[in-house]
């Protein structure tokens, strides 16, 4: 028997607890918790103010009153402004149906005979044609549709004038862009390059044994595509599918640019309607009263999402080594193969650049021998003049850059705290962080539009409230930041205390310095995302806080054609030199060059 | 029956030609186990790869029971999926969107024309209850714990009695004490299913304990090959011997040259061994004279016959079960292993006992070279 004597329960207990209690707060000290709280009040200020900013104001009125402007009252005006407008269910919501599904579905059969060719065949130039596919990420979506119109407008559009002139057609036509098919075709094809990102990664993770396992129980390549590659992809295809969804859902760009002058409303356009009346005020309320389901629609595809991601996830198994994957022989499909993939380069990426840089010298002219004479260096020395470009630039810069070092900052912070630390409500950080991918930029730039109106500092307008206002895309940086932490072992952090280190010191000599890659890849996307966003400046705009994105659309709205194409040709030039960051800090870590 | 003869494959890569696999032959009698036993790149699972037809070889020939299943030079290829084999991969490669029974019922499911339902579904609950998992069915493949995900693997490769079973490092995967667990499983198994079977590993204690015979390879040809004592005791050479069961080896002069009865001595006086020389060495040549830890016997007093070198204790380590003892011979680091009842002192002479019966000569490296 044993000559000490145990303290009694309650004592025990006690003790345990408090040891506990000790582990926990471990080495982290004052300064940890300090930059965890901070990190988390500001992942919670980013996200659920404005949301609940857009919240409120649903139910405040009358409908031109800013929502906590004296004389502003509860109300349900505006929901039954909203849904008691028959529009709303005879042209809103089906046009919103048709455009998404129409356009999802462009993109993903696309995407996928894309990223099928490059992972799976023996495909020729397998890596040139991933950067050409990936190239067209880098431009603003409001570029890629203004092009659009440049190539298939009824009268001027490029190939509309060819075909009249092919066919001896006269008048105008045969094609039209300002249609439901014009503005499918546009959105569908311009988030190819994404999604194809996501679903050549999804083919690329499976383990090859599995179908070779199939193989070797007997069964053709036939039957193993049918009872195994596609079953176990099929969770890895269907997480890619919801979000192009979700994204096609809460575009902004093309149903604008396109859609409006062919007087086709979707959801994020009757926002901004409702916000920038042609006779009326800006109708706060009903605006807020419109993007509710908006809202809800975009959490819900997003909760299905994770489904199929986590469903993806369980079904990645241990790799063995590292085999390549069985690659399906062309053959006579070659040919075909590689004129599908040129048609798509052409109209994907090459056409749309070319058209963009001709327009920015010779307006909307046909190409031809003749007109090269006429070339005219006006819309760039026009803008090079124009001090409201610098600033545009200087405005895009800040904000791309602001923004992406802001999430990121956050992004480390609530990873870190969700890996951890066995902080309480840890799980809610992670919860908050991941529905920043469900809120629709026309949202996000509506709530922080009522958020900086409301409050009494002179935020809005600036910059600053630009800065703020993009830094809700918490999820990037804390997926990706979360991912690298998870390789990281928790014992190099523990040998670094072992050691003598703060906390302070080990998060910044150990910690940091190990997820450095994952941190530049996290700032170059939100940077990209950033530098790409049109939705929330044209929402927030301000003479001093236009982006490069808005002052191309207000060109082009003004009819100063060469003008818009100018500065699109800038914002392409300007984003060049991030291909290859991506290429080196994003790409590599698949294993390419 | 399982045979290979000549079999060669070589990839080009973006350095060259690579030659992974360089004319090496074998035979599997039927029912017999099979190890290729060598360190990783030595060619032995693309060898496996090959006979499963996961690959295509780029020269010789590869028949299992009769049929020849490859031979390029007449391009004659069977793809996996005609040749019956069951294959146990080194990942498992468990369906992960199918539950147990319907990976261990899959090879019959797609097998033509297809059983009857009744019959696919015995005969995969047989293979479950010969691995011991009849009672998880229908547990989901990615609720398997690696163990488990083996045995799934393992009753798969099995259900439809394939004429070749092919093991890929199926226990690599697996934690140490599991590791040994599953060893003695899959021996037991495969000798109740007395299948011809091919099994890859790197590790030698399991192809020791496992085989009827044994290849080591190493760089893509057969070193040696043989039933696994003879493989021990008996290392054809410098390879084989370091790399089973990590062998001593000291340099030593042929003093008397004699067949069987030769005489070795090593440098510096340090003692001599009766040796059985090897054609083509004779007197004055420089050789390694090579044994196990477990032949090499310490005495703490010098015997006045040969078999014995002079060494000093370097290091003693007890480890339960024996005391491993580390030597200094000169420069050269000699192992032995003693019964942990054996006294010693670290730093004092001892007198390393040989059995000449158990010791191998190989040419000295340098004079190999002088040689060729």
């Amino acid at each position: 028997m044993s000559q000490i004597s145990l303290p009694s329960g309650a004592v025990q207990r006690a003790r345990i607890k408090r040891a506990a209690k000790a582990e926990k707060r471990a080495d982290i000290g004052w300064a940890g918790w300090t930059v965890i709280a901070l990190g988390a009040a500001a992942a919670c200020y980013f996200i659920l103010g404005p949301l609940l900013m857009l919240l409120t104001t649903a139910f405040r009125g009358p409908q031109d009153f800013l929502p906590f402007e004296d004389g502003a009252g509860w109300t349900l005006d505006n929901l039954a402004a909203v849904y008691f407008d028959r529009n709303l269910y005879t042209t809103i919501i089906p046009n919103t149906l048709i455009f998404t599904a129409g356009s999802v579905t462009v993109t993903f059969l696309i995407a996928f005979t894309l990223a099928w060719l490059v992972e799976r065949t023996d495909l020729p130039f397998r890596n040139g044609v991933y950067t050409i596919i990936l190239f067209p990420l880098l431009v603003p979506g409001i570029v890629l549709s203004i092009t659009w119109i440049f190539l298939l407008a009824p009268n001027t559009g490029w190939i509309n004038v060819i075909l009249r002139t092919l066919l001896g057609l006269e008048d105008s036509g045969p094609l039209n862009i300002f249609s439901m098919g014009g503005m499918i075709l546009a959105q569908g094809i311009g988030l190819v390059p994404f999604v194809f990102l996501l679903l050549s990664a999804a083919l690329r993770s499976m383990n090859p044994s599995l179908e070779e396992a199939s193989n070797t129980a007997g069964a053709s390549p036939f039957t193993t595509i049918r009872r195994v590659t596609l079953p176990v992809l099929l969770p890895g295809l269907l997480a890619p599918l919801i979000l192009a969804t979700l994204i096609t859902l809460e575009q902004f760009e093309t149903p604008l640019v396109i859609g409006f002058p062919a007087r086709i409303n979707v959801f994020s356009t009757r926002i901004f309607f409702e916000l920038n009346p042609d006779t009326d005020l800006p109708a706060y309320g009903r605006a807020a009263a419109v993007a509710l389901p908006f809202l809800i629609c975009g959490v819900l595809l997003l909760l299905l999402y994770n489904h199929f991601i986590r469903r993806a996830e369980s079904f990645v198994t241990v790799t063995g080594k590292g085999f390549r994957p069985m690659r399906f022989a062309l053959g006579r499909w070659r040919l075909p193969a590689i004129l599908f993939i040129s048609v798509y380069a052409l109209f994907g990426a090459l056409l749309p650049g070319f058209v963009l840089v001709w327009a920015s010298f010779f307006g909307y002219s046909l190409p031809s021998f003749e007109i090269l004479s006429t070339i005219s260096f006006a819309g760039y020395t026009d803008l090079f003049n124009n001090p409201k470009f610098w600033l545009a630039a200087r405005n895009t810069f800040i904000v791309a850059g602001g923004s992406a070092v802001i999430v990121t900052t956050i992004g480390v912070i609530l990873a870190w705290t969700i890996l951890r630390t066995q902080l309480m409500g840890r799980w809610v950080l992670d919860f908050i962080s991941f529905l920043s991918l469900g809120i629709p930029a026309v949202i996000a730039g509506l709530a922080s539009m009522l958020l900086y109106l409301s409050m009494p500092i002179g935020i809005y307008g600036t910059v600053l409230a630009l800065v703020l206002a993009y830094s809700y895309r918490m999820a990037v940086s804390t997926r990706l930041t979360r991912a690298a932490l998870m390789q990281i072992h928790a014992e190099l952090e523990e040998a670094s205390s072992v050691a003598g280190g703060q906390w302070l010191t080990t998060i910044r000599r150990v910690v940091l310095p190990l997820l450095r890659p994952s941190l530049v890849a996290s700032f170059i996307l939100l940077f990209i995302i950033g530098f790409r966003e049109f939705t929330i400046p044209t929402i927030l705009q301000s003479p001093d806080n236009t982006v490069l994105s808005v002052m191309m659309w207000q060109a082009f709205q003004g009819g100063k054609t060469t003008q818009a194409a100018a500065v699109g040709t800038m914002i392409v030039i300007f984003v060049i030199p991030i291909i290859f960051g991506l290429r080196r800090f994003v790409l590599a870590r698949d294993g390419r060059d | 029956m399982l045979k290979v003869e000549g079999l060669e494959r070589s990839y080009t890569t973006p350095d060259g030609l690579v030659h992974a696999v360089k004319g090496v032959s074998f035979e599997v009698p039927t029912g017999s186990f099979f190890t290729l036993l060598g360190p990783s790149g030595c060619g032995k699972t693309t060898t496996l790869r090959c006979v499963a037809g996961l690959e295509q070889p780029t020269g010789g020939r590869i028949t299992i029971a009769g049929t020849v299943v490859a031979q390029p030079e007449n391009d004659i290829f069977v793809p996996a999926f005609k040749r019956d084999v069951g294959m146990v991969f080194q990942s498992y490669a468990i369906w992960p969107h199918m539950n147990v029974l319907e990976n261990v019922s899959y090879p019959l499911v797609v097998r033509k024309p297809r059983p009857p339902r009744d019959e696919i579904r015995d005969r995969a609950m047989e293979a479950l209850r010969l691995v011991g998992m009849d009672g998880l069915a229908n547990r989901s493949a990615t609720k398997l714990s690696g163990g488990q995900q083996q045995r799934v693997a393992f009753a798969r490769a099995i259900v439809r009695h394939p004429k070749v079973l092919l093991l890929d490092e199926p226990l690599s995967n697996l934690d140490a004490k599991l590791r040994e667990q599953m060893r003695y499983e899959l021996q037991e198994l495969v000798a109740r299913v007395a299948i011809t079977t091919l099994y890859v590993t790197h590790d030698q204690s399991e192809a020791l304990a496992m085989s009827d015979n044994v290849a080591v390879m190493s760089d893509g040809l057969i070193a040696q090959m043989g039933p696994p004592r003879t493989v021990y005791n008996r290392p054809a050479n410098e390879f084989v011997a370091g790399f089973l069961g990590g062998a001593n080896f000291l340099d030593a002069t042929i003093i008397e040259a004699d067949g069987a009865n030769s005489l070795a001595a090593f440098d510096e006086d340090r003692g001599s061994v009766r040796v059985n020389l090897p054609a083509g060495l004779g007197k004055g040549d420089r050789v390694q004279v090579v044994f196990r830890p477990e032949d090499a016997a310490l005495r703490f007093s010098a015997g006045n016959n040969d078999n014995q070198v002079r060494a000093s204790i370097a290091r003693l380590s007890f480890q339960g079960g024996l005391t491993e003892c580390h030597l200094k011979v000169g420069d050269t680091l000699v192992r032995s292993m003693l019964h942990p009842s054996v006294q010693a002192d670290t730093g004092a002479d001892a007198w390393i006992e040989l059995n000449p019966a158990r010791c191998t000569v190989y040419p000295a490296p340098d004079h190999r070279r002088s040689q060729m």
